[in-house]
């Protein structure tokens, strides 16, 4: 039975940073923390989604976020999600859907048979909420069609689903004509939801709290961009290995005390690591962008495999989901639910400006050239897992894309008449391949295979860089 | 006196090896099997003995493939992209597009004019698109593995071969073949499904002329001529494909040997001794 396949423990991953390796109990604290809750039964927990700007209104209400894709991603990182995997699968449900959600449907599926958690579950398993808000984001309809399926087996749990979008680039136009209704219907969304909590818990929202907390987020939001801008030193103190772990306070934990002093802590580590020039691989070779794509999350020792051949990772597009305020062009206000729509969509256009001014550009494009650029990158990493299409599609347009218009590597060729000629050679880039949780996708020997490959390119170009 | 080099490429299917000086001296071709170690070892020895050499005159050698870590003697390992991308330029300096048809995955890479890997991509998740895909069918239709690209070109109607799945494929050219689908149809059709795949890996890379297919698959002229169409190039084939990946590991040996001259280094080699070795 499929309850039975556990599948090997990983070998724990080195981490670079001290506030890396204090992830683990953070996240296990706070996944029991809503176990907790649930047993008091004071607060209502909340299913919901990272990246939607809803955290500061849940926290003012008191309701306890279950961040379903953090459940799903730490079955996977325990290499524990082939079983709710294949529960899923027994209802239907194709493998090729967002593995994510197949491993919280079939893990609710069971909780719900069982009426109790399934046996072994990961740090104690998954709470039963009493709401579920999903948040479609654009390309992402997991995002609200998770949460209908696992409305099957908890028929009494309501559903309030919430849509941000947000204006689309388009070179000939500028955003700001349009984002005013944009920002209009993100608000009434927001509005929508503090009503929709107001009726579940029997509370009225307190706006100062809710001022407060945005305000808190905000700073947050500002030292993260601060703290993050360290790792573009030689050599690099933290790579994207740690950043995936920093992405907990960063993605779950926003509009809390503790997250803004872990970034605290976090920069202090870093400009003491600076400072002391003490870096990830300390005798760094070669300078990586995670240029996109979720990570293989039973595969995080992929990034010590890395820094083994002397590559580092100074920044990562993957959950960078905070852009600095303070360059951010959007419009003042003192109604918070007003400003979590502008900053919404301040940050989904953050890019915009530049890239109109960069003939052949595109946001995503842009973004990639401008870390290049600022953290001295080598070479691109990025991962397409197979089962996402929000984060996945448009990765190898993009590499395409860049190709095209920025070859930053200066080389010397032999020319016509035996001459040496400089040219412009395009930066490597190393696409992997598995999935976010599905193991079965992923095969360590060919992916570091792959790795040595990428990594031989790189000394190439390290060899013949012109001077 | 003059300097030796060999590459040996460990692939799935076959072990390659070449010996070569200002040119190829020796090169020879076995079939892999699981004791990649001592196979490596006879494949070795098989060349010193065509290139008339004693092991110790080999200067320096470079093993390449899957299996390169399972070769006690090689001095320097890389992997295939960098050893097929040094072959190919060597026989090639026009190309920009690699294509390797193994017998288990396929390879694309892109080489810039000074024969620099500037991108690749690999199709190492499933055995559609690669050799053992042709093998398979092969033995389906009970037809020797040599025969299938002259039966392909006799067709005169390609059968639509929907599957990509290897082993789905095989029952539905088992199916085809029962409702009397005549061979060569058959076989059209599945290098047509085979290209496909092929060419939508490809694609990832932005192919440039000039192109150069290597590997098992560049000795069946059926999937070559599937492949040109479905590109919509015409492709270049090294006149044995078999040992571009060895060529250039040889090839690289060569180049570090005279990296080492020109600084005065001293080049770290392994002791020339061919054993059997049991790993099993």
């Amino acid at each position: 039975m499929a309850e039975e396949q556990k599948e090997a423990k990983p070998k724990k991953r080195m981490t670079a940073t001290q506030a890396a390796a204090s992830i683990g109990p953070l996240v296990k604290e706070f996944i029991t923390g809503t176990l907790r809750a649930r047993a008091e039964g004071k607060q209502k927990l909340a299913y919901t989604f990272i990246v939607c700007h809803h955290e500061e209104i849940l926290r003012a209400m008191d309701v306890v976020p279950v961040w379903t894709e953090n459940f799903a991603g730490i079955c996977g990182a325990k290499r524990d999600a082939e079983r709710f995997l294949q529960r899923a699968e027994s209802l239907g449900l194709s493998r090729s859907l967002c593995t994510y959600a197949l491993c919280g449907i079939g893990f609710d599926q069971w909780r719900e048979e069982l009426g109790q958690m399934p046996p072994d579950s990961p740090w104690g398993g998954q709470a039963r909420p009493d709401v579920m808000i999903s948040t479609g984001q654009i390309l992402c309809d997991p995002r609200s069609k998770w949460y209908q399926a696992s409305q099957q087996f908890m028929p009494d749990v309501p559903i309030y689903n919430m849509d941000l979008p947000y204006p689309m680039f388009q070179r000939d136009q500028d955003h700001r004509d349009v984002w005013g209704y944009y920002h209009k219907y993100i608000v009434k969304q927001l509005r929508g939801l503090v009503s929709f909590l107001e009726g579940q818990t029997g509370k009225k929202m307190d706006y100062d709290r809710l001022r407060e907390l945005t305000d808190l987020s905000d700073r947050t939001w500002n030292l993260i961009d601060e703290t993050y801008e360290l790792r573009g030193a030689v050599p690099c103190p933290m790579g994207t290995g740690d950043a995936m772990n920093t992405m907990v306070p960063l993605c779950f934990m926003m509009a809390t005390q503790t997250a803004y002093d872990f970034f605290v802590n976090l920069k202090k580590e870093l400009e003491e690591k600076v400072a002391r020039r003490e870096g990830e691989v300390q005798q760094e070779k070669y300078r990586l962008m995670w240029g996109g794509g979720l990570p293989a999350w039973y595969a995080l020792n992929d990034f010590n495999y890395f820094n083994s051949k002397g590559a580092s990772f100074p920044v990562e597009t993957t959950y960078r989901m905070v852009a600095p305020l303070t360059k951010m062009d959007i419009p003042d206000t003192q109604d918070p639910i007003e400003h979590l729509a502008w900053r919404w969509l301040g940050y989904w256009t953050f890019w915009y400006d530049k890239a109109k001014k960069r003939p052949g550009s595109e946001p995503d494009v842009e973004r990639l050239i401008n870390w290049i650029e600022e953290y001295k990158i080598d070479g691109i990493v990025m991962h397409e897992a197979f089962s996402c299409r929000t984060w996945h599609v448009g990765l190898i347009w993009q590499l395409h894309q860049l190709a095209k218009i920025y070859k930053p590597i200066p080389v010397f060729v032999a020319g016509k008449g035996g001459t040496k000629e400089k040219v412009y050679r395009e930066l490597p880039s190393l696409i992997l391949e598995s999935d976010i949780i599905d193991i079965t996708s992923y095969s360590e020997v060919d992916t570091r295979n792959k790795i040595d490959a990428f990594i031989e390119t790189l000394e190439s170009n390290r060899i013949s860089k012109a001077s | 006196m003059t300097a030796y080099f060999a590459g040996i490429d460990v692939g799935s299917t076959m072990t390659k090896a070449v010996i070569l000086n200002d040119g190829v001296v020796a090169s020879v071709i076995g079939s892999t099997g699981p004791e990649q170690r001592r196979l490596a070892n006879k494949v070795m020895e098989e060349a010193l003995k065509r290139a008339a050499l004693p092991f110790a005159a080999i200067t320096y050698v470079v093993a390449t493939g899957y299996g390169r870590i399972n070769v006690p003697f090689a001095d320097a390992q890389f992997t295939e992209i960098t050893c097929h991308a040094r072959g190919i330029a060597s026989l090639f300096p026009e190309a920009k597009t690699i294509i390797d048809v193994g017998g288990q995955d396929i390879k694309a890479i892109r080489i810039d004019g000074a024969g620099k890997i500037t991108d690749f991509v690999m199709n190492d998740k499933c055995a559609a698109g690669s050799g053992r895909f042709i093998e398979v069918i092969a033995d389906t239709l009970g037809i020797p593995l040599n025969t299938v690209g002259d039966l392909s070109l006799q067709s005169k109607n390609p059968a639509k071969i929907s599957n990509i799945c290897t082993i789905w494929a095989q029952q539905e050219v088992a199916a085809s073949l029962a409702q009397g689908i005549p061979i060569p149809d058959l076989l059209a059709g599945v290098h047509r499904s085979l290209t496909e795949r092929i060419s939508t890996m490809v694609n990832r890379l932005r192919v440039e002329e000039a192109i150069v297919v290597t590997g098992g698959g560049a000795k069946n002229k059926g999937l070559l001529k599937a492949l040109s169409e479905q590109l919509g190039h015409e492709i270049l084939v090294p006149e044995e494909p078999l040992i571009t990946g060895a060529l250039g590991a040889a090839l690289l040996g060569k180049e570090m040997a005279q990296r080492a001259k020109l600084k005065d280094a001293p080049l770290k080699t392994k002791e020339r001794i061919l054993e059997e070795i049991e790993i099993f």
